[in-house]
C-alpha cells in the first residue's frame, strides 16, 4: 500500500468524528497541516518582527524580503490603487507557499494538492474581485465583456465568448495549482518507488532522479504561489482600472 | 558634504544594479508558460461545460454542447492571445 503513489493524497480524519447538522466537520490531516502552515506563517512573521534591529537579523531580513517582494508585485501590476489590498494578496501568497513548502517534507500532506482548497482560494478571489468590480464601477463593469471595435454581427458572439474567458478564470487559476502540487509530488513518490522496487543495484539512478526532483518541486513550489499571487493581482487591477 | 555626494551617487549604482537584476530571470518565464497553458485549457472545460448543462436545462442534447466547446475554444485561444500580449507589452 505504501508503494501506491496516489496513496499520500488520502484525507482521514484525526480524533472524533464531528458531525454538525449533516455536515461532516471532523479534524482531518488535511487541516491540521494547514493549521501547521499557517502557524508556521504566524510565527515567522511573529518573530521577524519582534526586534526591530537597523541591521536584520537572519529571520527579520526574510519577513522584509518576503514584505518588500509582495509589495513589490502589487505596485508593478496592479498600480499603487491596490496597495489596499496588501493584506490580502500577502495572506493569500504566503498560505499558498507554506502549504506548498510544508508539503515538500517528508511525511508530510500537501494541502494545495486538493482541487477543492485551491478551488475555495480561487472561487474568493473571483467573488471577491466580480465584487469589486460592481461596487467601484456599478453596472458600467459589463463592459468588461464588450470589447471596443466590434461590428454589430459579431457582438452576441463575442460577448458569450468574451464571458467564457471570464467564467475560466478560477477554473485555471485553481486548477495550474493543484495539478502541478498533484504531478510533482505523484512523480516523487514514483521515482521514490522505483528505488525500493531497484534495490540495491539498479536503485541509484531513480534515486538521483528523485534528488533532481526534489530541487525542481521546491522551484515549483514557490513558483505557483508566485503566480497565484500575480494573477489574483491581474484580476484586482482589471476590476480597478476597467480600461485594459 | 562630499561624503553625502559619494553616497549618493553609490546609491544610483546599486539601484541601476537592482533594476537590470529584475528583468525577467528564467523562473519568470516558466511561470508564464505554466500560466498559459493551463489558461486554454481551463476555457475549453468552461465552454464545454456551459453546453452541458445548458443542454440538460432545454433538453436539446448533442446540439448546445458541441457549439460551446467550439466557443470554449475560440475563448481559449483569446485568453492566450491577450495574455501574451500583456507580456509582450511589459
Amino acid at each position: 500500500m505504501s508503494l501506491n503513489p496516489m496513496h499520500q493524497f488520502q484525507v482521514y480524519k484525526i480524533g472524533p468524528e464531528i458531525n454538525l447538522g449533516g455536515l461532516n466537520l471532523s479534524f482531518t490531516n488535511a487541516s491540521l497541516f494547514m493549521t501547521v502552515s499557517s502557524v508556521l506563517i504566524l510565527a515567522l512573521l511573529f518573530f521577524g518582527t519582534k526586534k526591530k534591529l537597523l541591521i536584520p537579523s537572519k529571520i527579520q531580513l526574510i519577513t522584509e524580503m518576503s514584505y518588500t517582494f509582495v509589495a513589490k508585485m502589487i505596485n508593478d501590476t496592479a498600480g499603487s490603487a491596490a496597495k489596499s489590498f496588501f493584506p490580502f494578496i500577502f495572506t493569500l501568497f504566503m498560505f499558498v507557499l507554506f502549504s506548498n513548502m510544508v508539503g515538500m517534507l517528508p511525511y508530510s500532506f500537501t494541502t494545495t494538492s486538493h482541487i477543492i482548497v485551491t478551488f475555495v482560494l480561487a472561487a474568493i478571489v473571483f467573488v471577491g474581485v466580480t465584487i469589486l468590480g460592481f461596487v467601484k464601477h456599478g453596472f458600467k463593469y459589463l463592459e468588461l465583456f464588450v470589447p471596443k471595435g466590434v461590428p454589430m454581427v459579431l457582438l452576441p458572439l463575442i460577448v458569450i465568448i468574451e464571458i467564457i474567458s471570464y467564467l475560466s478564470r478560477p477554473v485555471s487559476l485553481s486548477v495550474r495549482l493543484f495539478a502541478n502540487m498533484m504531478a510533482g509530488h505523484t512523480m516523487l513518490k514514483v521515482f521514490g518507488g522505483f528505488v525500493i522496487s531497484l534495490g540495491l543495484l539498479g536503485g541509484w539512478l531513480p534515486l538521483g532522479f528523485s534528488i533532481a526532483l526534489t530541487g525542481l518541486e521546491i522551484l515549483v513550489a514557490f513558483l505557483q504561489a508566485y503566480v497565484f499571487a500575480i494573477l489574483t493581482c491581474i484580476y484586482l487591477n482589471d476590476a480597478l482600472n476597467l480600461h485594459h | 558634504m562630499k561624503n553625502l555626494k559619494e553616497i549618493s551617487t553609490r546609491l544610483e549604482i546599486a539601484k541601476k544594479k537592482i533594476h537590470k537584476n529584475n528583468e525577467s530571470t528564467n523562473d519568470a518565464y516558466l511561470g508564464k508558460a505554466l500560466k498559459i497553458s493551463t489558461e486554454f485549457v481551463a476555457a475549453v472545460v468552461v465552454g464545454t461545460t456551459i453546453g452541458f448543462l445548458l443542454d440538460n436545462w432545454f433538453d436539446t442534447k448533442p446540439l448546445l454542447i458541441i457549439c460551446f466547446f467550439f466557443m470554449g475554444v475560440a475563448s481559449g485561444i483569446l485568453t492566450v492571445f491577450k495574455s501574451a500580449k500583456k507580456m509582450q507589452t511589459k
